[in-house]
């Protein structure tokens, strides 16, 4: 076999530890397309700086603990080959930081206390009826229900959706997006016996999200954190201890549902209203009509005019 | 150049300013759009939690019709809008179940999707079929000396291998109009991040330093204004923008005008023709653009 071409890159790496702060270094080397960033980075430790730290195991996207920023996404350092990245970017030259949000610990190693105690708030266990424990009887998953669960069972806690997430920046009572996959994955398998629990803990978390699909673009097991949470929030009928955030975004989503079911499209006059409540869409109306929006406000969108078939999609008639 | 048109509810509702935009520019470019006939609202984002087989149905009902149109691509101003349908064709051919069940509720309507029509932004017609030479053509009043923060947001870019455009972490799309009318194109920090609208129902606060977070990372790069992509960016952005004001008590604004009201601009439409709004319009004058 021809021996893989190397070709010269240059890994600009964000330094940080408590005494000096955040640095940048510089990091000459020839790799071919093999070679993972884990690989780039234990040759610059072993061969050209022994002070770089990062973190990294079982080198094929198993153990979670090589999270980074790699020209910016949050990836997976032995997942991600060098020259892939070069190629994307068209540069050589990649730009290599420890994930946002993590609170730096040593160069690209974070600490990851915080996301452990997201991850153990949401009970990532089975908890199963007293006979099965006992022995005394079997409780088998059906293939269905194994395949709803399978996706959102395959997290790694990498916490790089955490890493990429808005939402738990600004809201410390979201539980953000890898604990929500871990949730639910017990909240939706029948053999688990505390589900009003699950609830309680879930269901306002997740009418925290933004729906940015953050979280979607990043996570290298395609888990899609944010499906699991859209399909929590679905449990919120079921739940009758309800937050005021549960509240209104079941409100919301039943107006979204009664307008299209009605005319085929969203009129969002009658939405906002409906979601809302009078007072608040009043105070947004002010606002609008000082940029100048009020012409718009009436604004109707024509009926869809086969309204019996929308019905037949929505599952109704 | 033949494309069926999917505005949205929004753009037929309170964003009805990206329509009108949208369509002068296209016209403008010799792109016909035809609206799809009897369109059904995609279900913005929402509805795939509520109802997921229904969601998937809702928006295959429009491919069909564009289908049935003999055209495959739909294009919409509204990244929402191109996100749901997106989504949607991606779930019907990856996921088995689905797909079955979506088939079942489909069943005796006069919905019959091939698999062929998918929805795409107007950005990407603009760039991909049009041609920024093209576009340069119809130039007639260059922006010049304006400087035009470029807010991509979440759903036209996100998840990357569905959206399939551009880069998620470092897209170029906007910035390459702006060029095109003259003006300056200000890329910032917080250009790919969420503008809030979805938390504005549940998490009203949030949603608003969601929203600030955007327009003052625009104003510490030294943009004048911000374009955008999307009907919905549009309320949160732009009609509400002075609820972000209020609520972080600063002096000044950060207007956000859609991407075709600026090409618009450029084009030579005034500001009233393209429904550009009162904030916009202020900065363009005391900017010497209008
Ligand atoms: S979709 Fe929700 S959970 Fe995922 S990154 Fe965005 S805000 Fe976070
Ligand atoms: S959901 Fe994906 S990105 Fe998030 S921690 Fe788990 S494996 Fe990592
Ligand atoms: S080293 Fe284990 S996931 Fe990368």
């Amino acid at each position: 076999m021809a021996q893989s071409q190397e070709e010269e890159v240059i890994l600009k790496v964000k330094r940080f530890n408590p005494e000096r702060g955040f640095w940048w270094a510089e990091y000459k080397l020839k790799v071919d397309k093999f070679t993972q960033f884990t690989e780039a980075l234990r040759r610059i430790k072993s061969e050209q700086d022994p002070t770089l730290s990062y973190r990294a195991s079982c080198h094929m996207a198993v153990c979670g603990s090589c999270g980074m920023k790699i020209n910016g996404e949050p990836r997976l350092a032995c997942k991600t080959l060098v020259l892939d990245v070069a190629k994307k970017y068209n540069n050589n030259v990649i730009i290599i930081e420890p994930m946002d949000y993590f609170k730096p610990i040593k160069d690209l190693i974070v600490d990851w206390d915080e996301f452990y105690e997201r991850m153990f708030k949401v009970k990532p266990r089975l908890y199963q009826a007293k006979e099965v424990l006992e022995g005394k009887a079997e409780h088998r998953l059906k293939p269905e229900d194994q395949r709803e669960l399978w996706k959102f069972a395959q997290c790694i806690w990498c916490g790089l959706c955490v890493s990429a997430c808005p939402a738990v920046v600004i809201d410390q009572q979201f539980l953000g997006p890898a604990a929500h996959a871990k949730g639910y994955r017990f909240l939706a398998d029948p053999r688990d016996t505390i589900t009003e629990e699950r609830m309680k803990i879930l269901i306002d978390s997740s009418w925290r999200c933004t729906y940015c699909y953050q979280c979607f673009n990043v996570c290298p097991r395609d888990i899609e954190p944010v499906t699991a949470i859209k399909k929590t929030r679905s449990f919120t009928k079921l739940y009758k201890d309800k937050s005021e955030v549960a509240e209104i975004g079941e409100r919301h989503i039943e107006a979204i549902h009664e307008s299209i079911s009605k005319t085929g499209k969203l009129q969002e006059a009658e939405v906002y209203v409906k979601a809302y409540g009078v007072l608040q869409s009043l105070i947004d109306l002010v606002y609008m009509s000082g940029a100048g929006k009020l012409k718009y406000m009436l604004v109707q969108s024509k009926p869809v005019q086969n309204i019996k078939e929308i019905k037949k999609i929505l599952g109704g008639e | 150049m033949k494309i069926a048109y999917y505005p949205g509810c929004a753009a037929h509702g309170l964003s009805k300013d990206v329509d009108i935009a949208t369509r002068k520019v296209a016209e403008v470019l010799g792109v016909e759009l035809v609206e799809v006939p009897d369109w059904n609202c995609c279900g913005g984002g929402f509805y795939d939690e509520y109802n997921e087989v229904g969601h998937v149905a809702l928006n295959l009902r429009n491919l069909s019709q564009v289908e049935k149109m003999g055209l495959q691509k739909m294009v919409t101003p509204c990244s929402v809008c191109l996100h749901s349908h997106r989504l949607a064709t991606y779930k019907y051919k990856e996921d088995k179940d689905i797909k079955k069940k979506v088939e079942k509720r489909l069943e005796g309507t006069s919905v019959k999707y091939d698999g062929k029509a998918d929805a795409e932004h107007i950005v990407w017609v603009l760039i991909r079929d049009v041609g920024l030479e093209n576009i340069k053509k119809h130039v007639k009043k260059p922006l010049t000396g304006l400087r035009v923060g470029t807010y991509y947001g979440c759903q036209m870019l996100r998840p990357e291998q569905i959206m399939g455009f551009e880069k998620a972490y470092s897209p170029t799309s906007l910035s390459e109009l702006v060029a095109v009318t003259g003006a300056t194109p200000v890329p910032f920090p917080t250009m790919t991040s969420c503008c809030g609208f979805p938390l504005i129902g549940s998490n009203p606060k949030g949603a608003l330093k969601l929203a600030f977070n955007v327009l003052n990372g625009a104003k510490q790069s030294g943009a004048d204004l911000v374009i955008h992509p999307c009907s919905l960016c549009h309320l949160q952005l732009d009609s509400l923008q002075l609820k972000v004001k209020a609520e972080f008590n600063v002096n000044w604004t950060m207007p956000a005008i859609y991407v075709t009201q600026l090409l618009g601009l450029s084009f030579g439409f005034s500001p009233e023709e393209i429904g550009i709004g009162k904030l916009a319009i202020e900065v363009l004058r005391s900017k010497g653009v209008i």
